[in-house]
């Protein structure tokens, strides 16, 4: 017998199929297809709000704006008054945006080892965490909120959900099966594996900075 | 309201006080007391030790004495909790005495629980003067939820000044014969507790184990603190302290 | 991982001796439990959904086989290749074959304790293939090689000073002093290795029944990084690792970071469903995950299932009063503190393991912190039970008890012993009302500090007395 067959056949005996099981109850079948929710904590706050609070929080910074034409203006004031490097690449959602025109110089592409500023934009973001929710796919390169050192992500106010569970349901519901990856960034990379000293910049960006779009 | 008195192997042994101190409360609110003679120690070490045999005759002892009165009163958390939390692990498997030990384990409760939610006990007047920082006793605790219940009855007393020392719900490093296994390791983290104890320069340290008190105490003479007075809860609010035999 | 349980004594005697392991420890202890404690206060009902997250991995425990096949097929379906390996070499030659399939000469790892458990790095490096650790903590003791001493913080033993000079001397670079600039030297020096590895190896944290993913949960990004840019991508997971849907992994989330590290989420969290996918510019060609069975189905039939429950976090040896004091190492194996005490004799045989279960004040400590409701203190105690059953106690503890319990089953006697040891307790300690030494088993207790002496009179004599003269 396969390893896979041995060790499935463990479970059922250590399970005792029919005993345990059934006293515990709930079918398998039941619960992948009607994912039961979990109880909840609290989730009164405006979720802007919250949303916002959470990313100061992960030591995220922010902005926001009324338009998607705004983005230009908005990354190069935040790299300006950082004094960070003005040439970036980012997701080809930005092609049409007029970035010279701001004075920066955008690529469309995925972002390699040395590129220093990566703009994405987001699937959705979550309020009770303040985090951004990525997926990874032909327009959405993975690498670009991950190698360079600063990662600027746009954010429209209206993909602003609640929980992670709500965030799945739209994953659900609009994307239906799930992308190679799903990434939940919250915040800049971090360690405090040295005498527990925070540290910003572990491997993935130094800092996050997030647009928040109106429309 | 006749009331069963468990008064604890340790505390019949080292410090009867306790027990006495728990009787005169008891029956001051009006209980009548019975104090089976024949009750020596509930199980514990054994159950602790692995040795689960013994402890289910220790137990069954235990459940036989305290068939007919309406409640056990126990001045300790751990042997309380032993008696409350896990005699059904022990006794659960026969159907008669898991019976027994759910009807006593309903009724079992430590001193001050039972003072402050069944008595509905909340003021004494008792002589104690000073300052007391309270430690609690992990099994009081974390088994029987006993933490509001000393402090409302210490705050009740009208020359006692409470003042929290900084983690009074970190264990004191006791353990029953860990502390004499393990003795390095017990000794370290009794050292902790002793300072936190001294960093509130209490004139006493109260609690409501006597297992944590004579490992507390016992390290702070030893660490030179002959000032720090370490007293049972019973002891403090019948105005004892601590060293009477009669 | 080699165990070396066995010499739990010596070697904690020793860590309490040790002053900068001690400062290390008193650190990560303020760290982790003031945290945990300041951020479980952000959900009104913690109380409530550790319930709902033990509930879900019991229903899951009883359902594993299901889950686990639901998982498969599903990641199957996403291209996943799924491998079973029942023991440490089968797991660490299933690694080696996929990387010298792929013609892999070096890798990337991000953390993982079952790669601990099986000794991978190990045995890939002898197999001629380079591995780098990427978990700054993970990455310090390897070049110290060293094993972790804390499954969250697994260089929590080191000083900044240790790594200044281990730094120094592996880098071959100046010696600096900042956390900041060592962790960013660290960040250069493996930044080359994430982007030119051939292959990464992660952990998984859970694996999702619903959509056959696994998922990562790092703060540093190097997870990201590892699941991300090599073009072979190895998960190394166990059987008891799976949770049925996505729903339930929001449900761990809200329990995990905060119970790890005081956070209200971790940085990344990475769910990966199978390899690159068309069109894709980055992400591994092959994703391959091997699932472990070693102790697991073992445990799961046994008195100590509620362990399997466990998600990792760490909170019960940040909390325990042993483990802050004498540090991970002393536990001997992957896996340190309460759950350590638990899973090293249930995984590696009772009578390899003697000390740990009893090292332990049960204090519980650790089972009210558990985010998943795990019994500890329980769990150690029947542990216990077994290593009396197998006779494996030490024969002075268990004949004390034996002699305890003869006298305490017969209250005549009883009575008259306690009687005498009162009295001659008294006596013993005479007027300081201490004794300071005592001899066999008893000797330990004042090796350490003193012994409050009886008063002479138990509460027996002193109530029947009473009772006389009131009578009277
Ligand atoms: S036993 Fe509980 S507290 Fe300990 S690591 Fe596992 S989940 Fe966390």
């Amino acid at each position: 017998m396969s390893a896979r067959e041995n060790i499935l056949s463990r479970i059922r005996s250590a399970n005792k199929v029919g005993e345990i099981r059934d006293a515990i109850g709930g079918a398998v079948e039941d619960r992948l297809t009607t994912h039961p929710a979990s109880p909840l904590p609290d989730l009164t706050w405006n979720d802007t709000e919250r949303f916002k609070q959470r990313c100061e929080d992960a030591a995220s910074t922010l902005d926001e704006i009324s338009q998607m034409d705004d983005v230009p203006e908005a990354v190069s004031r935040y790299l300006t008054e950082n004094n960070l490097p003005t040439s970036l690449v980012c997701w080809p959602e930005f092609k049409k945006l007029l970035w010279s025109k701001s004075n920066v110089e955008a690529e469309i592409r995925s972002a390699l080892g040395d590129d220093k500023v990566g703009v994405t934009g987001s699937y959705c973001a979550v309020a009770e965490t303040g985090t951004l929710v990525l997926l990874s796919g032909q327009e959405h390169h993975a690498t670009t909120s991950l190698l360079p050192e600063t990662h600027i992500a746009v954010v429209r106010r209206n993909r602003i959900v609640k929980t992670m569970e709500e965030a799945w349901q739209l994953i659900r519901s609009e994307v239906g099966s799930l992308p190679r990856q799903v990434a939940f960034i919250s915040g800049p990379s971090r360690t405090a594996d040295i005498e527990m000293t925070l540290v910003y910049g572990a491997h993935g960006p130094f800092r996050v900075h997030v647009i928040i779009v109106d429309s | 309201m006749r009331v069963g008195l468990f008064v604890t192997c340790l505390a019949d042994l080292m410090r009867p006080s306790i027990g006495l101190a728990a009787l005169e409360l008891l029956e001051r609110a009006g209980c009548e007391v019975i104090f089976p003679e024949n009750q020596t120690c509930c199980g514990q070490p054994a159950y602790n030790a692995g040795d689960r045999h013994t402890a289910r005759d220790l137990a069954r002892k235990v459940v036989s004495e305290f068939s007919d009165v309406d409640y056990v009163v126990i001045p300790s958390g751990s042997c309380g909790g032993m008696i409350k939390t896990h005699y059904e692990d022990l006794l659960g498997d026969s159907p008669d005495d898991e019976a027994k030990v759910q009807w006593l384990s309903a009724r079992t409760y430590e001193l001050t629980d039972f003072l402050v939610n069944v008595l509905n006990v909340d003021s004494f007047d008792t002589s104690f003067q000073g300052t007391i920082t309270y430690h609690d006793s992990c099994a009081g605790l974390r088994e029987l939820g006993v933490k509001e219940q000393p402090r409302k009855l210490l705050r009740s007393l009208p020359y006692v000044e409470l003042k929290e020392m900084p983690g009074a719900e970190q264990c004191c490093g006791f353990g029953g014969t860990f502390s004499v296994k393990y003795g390095d390791i017990s000794s370290r983290i009794v050292d902790l507790k002793c300072d936190d104890v001294e960093s509130t320069e209490a004139d006493a340290l109260v609690l409501g184990d006597l297992g944590c008190m004579l490992n507390i105490e016992g390290k702070l003479r030893r660490r030179g603190n002959h000032k720090t007075k370490v007293l049972h809860i019973a002891e403090v609010l019948t105005g004892r302290n601590g060293e009477e035999t009669e | 991982m080699e165990i070396t349980s066995q010499d739990f004594k010596a070697v904690s005697g020793a860590k309490l001796k040790d002053e900068k392991l001690q400062k290390a420890l008193f650190q990560a202890k303020d760290g982790f439990v003031v945290s945990r404690a300041k951020v479980i206060k952000d959900l009104d009902n913690f109380e409530t959904i550790r319930q709902a997250a033990s509930d879900v991995r019991d229903h899951c425990l009883a359902h594993l086989d299901e889950y686990l096949e639901a998982w498969e097929s599903q990641a199957k379906a996403s291209g996943t290749v799924v491998h079973w390996a029942e023991s440490y070499e089968e797991l660490n030659a299933l690694v080696v074959k996929i990387a010298q399939d792929n013609q892999v000469k070096k890798i990337i790892k991000s953390k993982s304790m079952v790669g601990e458990e099986t000794g991978l790095n190990k045995y890939v490096e002898g197999h001629g293939i380079e591995v780098k650790e990427t978990d700054l903590g993970e990455y310090i003791i390897q070049q110290a090689g060293e094993y972790p001493s804390h499954i969250i913080a697994p260089a929590t033993h080191k000083s900044k000073e240790d790594v200044s000079d281990l730094f120094a001397e592996k880098h071959q670079r100046p010696r600096l002093e900042d956390a900041e600039k060592l962790t960013h030297e660290a960040r250069e020096i493996l930044r080359p290795h994430f982007l030119d590895a051939d292959m990464g190896i992660t952990g998984a944290n859970f694996m999702i029944a619903e959509t056959g993913s696994t998922v990562i949960v790092t703060n540093e990004g190097n997870g990201r990084m590892t699941t991300t840019m090599p073009r072979v991508h190895v998960a190394i997971s166990s059987i008891e690792k799976c949770i049925p849907t996505l729903d339930d992994f929001a449900l761990m989330m809200r329990l995990l970071p905060r119970s790890a590290t005081g956070q209200v989420i971790s940085n990344y969290v990475s769910m990966t469903t199978g390899p690159k996918r068309e069109g894709d510019h980055d992400g591994p060609e092959e994703f391959h995950v091997i699932i472990l069975d070693v102790g697991r189905t073992r445990v799961l039939g046994s008195e100590l299932r509620d362990a399997l429950r466990c998600i990792r976090c760490g909170a019960c040896m940040n909390h325990c009063p042993v483990y802050q004091n004498v540090g991970g190492h002393a536990y001997g194996w992957v896996y340190p503190g309460p759950i350590g005490s638990v899973l090293t004799p249930a995984y590696n045989g009772i009578e390899n393991a003697i000390d740990l279960p009893n090292a332990a004040t049960l204090c519980n400590q650790c089972g009210v912190v558990c985010p998943v409701k795990i019994p500890l203190p329980d769990l150690m105690r029947k542990l216990r039970e077994k290593q009396y059953e197998k006779d494996l106690k030490s024969k002075t503890e268990k004949w004390s008890i034996k002699l305890w319990a003869y006298l305490a089953v017969r209250p005549k006697l009883y009575s008259i012993v306690t009687r005498v040891m009162a009295r001659a307790g008294k006596m013993l300690g005479g007027s300081s009302g201490q004794i300071k030494t005592m001899i066999f088993a008893a000797q330990e207790w004042t090796k350490h500090r003193d012994l409050p002496t009886p008063r002479g009179r138990t509460f027996r004599d002193i109530y029947v007395n009473n009772k006389k003269v009131n009578k009277r």
